[in-house]
């Protein structure tokens, strides 16, 4: 239908190639990495497609952040193929689904294009590295820590509130976070299975409500995927039980400020989305220049790296937005003072390298600072 | 006392009324809190935003009609409802909600007028405009949360109708039940004694004898659709009420749950049949479903199941009963 376009295309095309020296064309033009969410319409993907744009411009690279406007597998394999066609550098997608990922991704890396997932797996033999958001099990067992230091005790009830009962990363942190409680803390009974919301933040309001009736007992509240941070927090203020039940829910920090602030939600828990998008697009420009994954190893925009398993790349620590009505001075913070420490050093460096970014990065370092702080405080009333 | 009994069995939304009681009842055996006043009154609260689709849903379905596009309508007026006060906190109440209303209903009409002027049929129409307002919002919010309502508006929310102390606390009918009761009186007062409502009837049982009766049956179809956008923008500010928060992505799939909840009430998706009476049933019986499986202590994994089989006995007892009926009326014609 498009045969004229069509044409006019490879001509073009053939124009270009022709006029310039090909070698000219390898140096000056920057690598093409296209970064694809889950979906882009939703807050949290907004996050770290500015970080993954943001690494774009401070190291020189073309980032393209595209993605489906609805969790939709199908649209995100058509998406690849025409990047495909484009001929691009790298592609780093976050599946929706990664079973239907698979030969689009194996025709990428048969057209020679480097191959990334973040945010959620791929088919791990299908791509040349992977970033993950965070350390599953650290993450499992930390909420579980602050939603004991919350509560401010380890005898008592509590119930898991989840966005789904399909999604695999939800359930592992679930996992990680009973086994943790069942080894750690015996005398913790959890009430029920976890309870779905479906992703929405008005039925993890009304569930949350109803499994306050059905179970007056209750003392905390786990809340996995962000809407819950929002939604369960909303319905401990209305039934007035912000210092009775608490909350340590996954949240975009943006959007939890009002909860947390009468104590309603305790913790918000998550990692920095603007840092994932960032570590992708550096990861990502890293294998591109020839760099093999190795633990430990320095990676140019962004430091020292954590590397598991060859492939897997590991932001970093979770990060917390804790309630001034908490009581909580985060001993967790404490254990990992000497990471935020480091990270604190690493950031300096960037800041010195990375001039226009110095304030940002500053800011940063100012907030890990008191954070260490805060740590070193827990430490002395502890003691 | 015979004939209300007899009245009463003779209803076709029975099984329904039924199911509620025995199902109230064994929720009230496993956990006393079920039937305090504050549990009822806090489920009619958090089911509002479907009750009041549901009445704007009613009249669609009885023209014979569906409206698959107010999942993404009601999207559209909780996000312009959202900016429209997040941005300007002294604006008057009332017309915030009239303006709302009338978005929806705007919506509506667009509806109305592609499915009547050009002739495309009602699935094909809202499947369209579902896609296209959803794609919309999505496009121009970003899918961001947008907080900082005004205070006012919070408080109108939270407010409630009356003290009555149960379970330890005060409680009265909130704000959002009292506007899903209104909605269901309109509703009925329009379907039972205006002509227009007499005309949806009439469109839903055989259109082409309503056409010959003399109903304008482009101009009531039309109005249909304007009347299910307005309870849509009603409901966009029953639901931003609740949670004192717009997130434009929840109202994914709310056009399953309407629906389903209209058809639980005896409404018939082929159209002609079905009542505001039914239609409340139905909501209440997927309230107490919903709140009940968990203050029941269901297991999570249960709760669906358990769900679905409510729900599948609830429609086959009424088929049921209405074959019954309908194999004594042909008995009638033969024996005659």
């Amino acid at each position: 239908m498009n045969k004229k376009r069509w044409i006019s295309v490879v001509v073009a095309a053939a124009l270009c190639a022709g006029s310039f020296p090909t070698a000219v064309m390898a140096a000056e033009d920057p690598y093409k990495i296209v970064v694809m969410p889950k979906l882009t319409s939703i807050p949290y993907f907004q996050q770290t497609g500015e970080g993954a744009e943001e690494a774009g411009k401070d190291l020189g690279v073309e980032v393209i952040y595209n993605g489906p406007t609805t969790a939709d597998a199908a649209q995100q394999v058509t998406m690849i193929e025409d990047y495909i066609s484009q001929g691009v550098d790298a592609i780093c997608v976050a599946p929706n689904d990664p079973a239907a990922m698979q030969s689009v991704l194996q025709r990428a890396r048969d057209a020679g294009i480097v191959v990334l997932d973040w945010d959620t797996q791929a088919d791990p033999s299908l791509v040349d590295a992977s970033i993950h958001n965070i350390d599953d099990k650290t993450f499992g067992e930390h909420m579980m820590q602050l939603l004991v230091e919350c509560m401010g005790t380890e005898e008592a009830e509590y119930a898991i509130v989840t966005g789904g009962l399909s999604a695999e990363n939800l359930n592992t942190w679930i996992e990680y976070a009973t086994a943790y409680a069942e080894e750690n803390y015996p005398d913790l009974t959890l009430v029920a299975d976890p309870y779905p919301t479906d992703e929405k933040q008005d039925v993890a309001y009304s569930t949350t409500q109803d499994l306050l009736r059905a179970y007056p007992d209750v003392k905390g509240i786990l809340g996995f995927s962000t809407p819950t941070g929002p939604g369960c927090g909303l319905a401990i203020r209305d039934l007035g039980l912000q210092d009775e039940v608490s909350l340590v829910a996954n949240a975009v920090e943006d959007d939890v400020q009002d909860v947390l602030s009468d104590g309603a939600l305790d913790v918000g828990c998550l990692w920095s989305c603007h840092d994932l998008g960032y570590l992708t697009v550096c990861v990502a420009k890293s294998l591109l220049d020839g760099n093999t994954l190795e633990d430990g190893m320095e990676v140019e925009g962004w430091g020292e790296i954590e590397v598991q398993d060859e492939k897997a790349v590991i932001l970093g620590p979770p990060e917390d937005y804790i309630s001034p009505e908490s009581g909580v001075e985060s001993d967790v913070a404490a254990e990992e003072t000497e990471d935020t420490d480091a990270a604190a050093s690493e950031e300096a460096a960037e800041a010195e390298t990375a001039d226009d970014t110095a304030e940002a990065e500053d800011a940063e370092a100012a907030d890990t600072a008191e954070e260490a702080t805060d740590a070193e405080e827990a430490e002395e009333t502890a003691e | 006392m015979q004939k209300i009994i007899e009245k009463i069995t003779k209803k076709k939304e029975l099984g329904v009324f039924l199911m509620i009681i025995i199902l109230s009842a064994l929720i009230t055996m496993v956990n006393s809190s079920f039937l305090t006043l504050d549990n009822i009154f806090d489920f009619l609260r958090s089911n509002a935003t479907i009750g009041i689709m549901a009445f704007g849903m009613l009249p669609v379905l009885i023209s014979g009609g569906i409206d698959l596009s107010c999942s993404s309508v009601i999207s559209l007026c909780a996000v312009v409802a959202g900016y429209m006060m997040a941005g300007n906190s002294g604006m008057n109440p009332v017309l915030v909600v009239c303006l709302i209303m009338l978005l929806g209903g705007f919506m509506g009409l667009i509806n109305g007028v592609i499915i009547t002027k050009l002739k495309i049929p009602p699935i094909v129409t809202t499947l369209g405009t579902q896609t296209i307002i959803l794609a919309g919002v999505l496009l121009y919010t970003n899918g961001m949360w947008i907080s900082g309502l005004p205070q006012w508006f919070i408080d109108f929310g939270k407010f409630q109708l009356g003290s009555i102390e149960s379970a330890g606390k005060l409680t009265g009918l909130s704000t959002q039940a009292i506007l899903m009761f209104a909605a269901a009186f309109v509703t009925w007062l329009m379907l039972k004694y205006t002509l227009v409502g007499r005309g949806i009837y009439a469109i839903g049982g055989n259109r082409r004898s309503a056409m010959r009766i003399g109903y304008n049956v482009d101009r009531i179809e039309i109005f249909i659709y304007v009347y299910a956008g307005l309870m849509t923008g009603l409901a966009a500010i029953a639901n931003i009420s609740i949670v004192g928060q717009v997130d434009p992505n929840t109202y994914l799939n709310y056009e399953m749950d309407v629906i389903s909840v209209v058809v639980l009430g005896g409404a018939s998706v082929m159209g002609g049949v079905g009542n505001v009476f039914g239609t409340v049933l139905g909501v209440i019986l997927m309230a107490v479903i919903k709140n009940g499986l968990v203050l029941a202590r269901v297991p999570t994994y249960w709760q669906k199941v358990v769900m679905g089989l409510i729900i599948l006995i609830t429609i086959s007892a009424d088929v049921i009963n209405r074959k019954r009926e309908q194999a004594k009326l042909v008995r009638v014609d033969v024996e005659e």
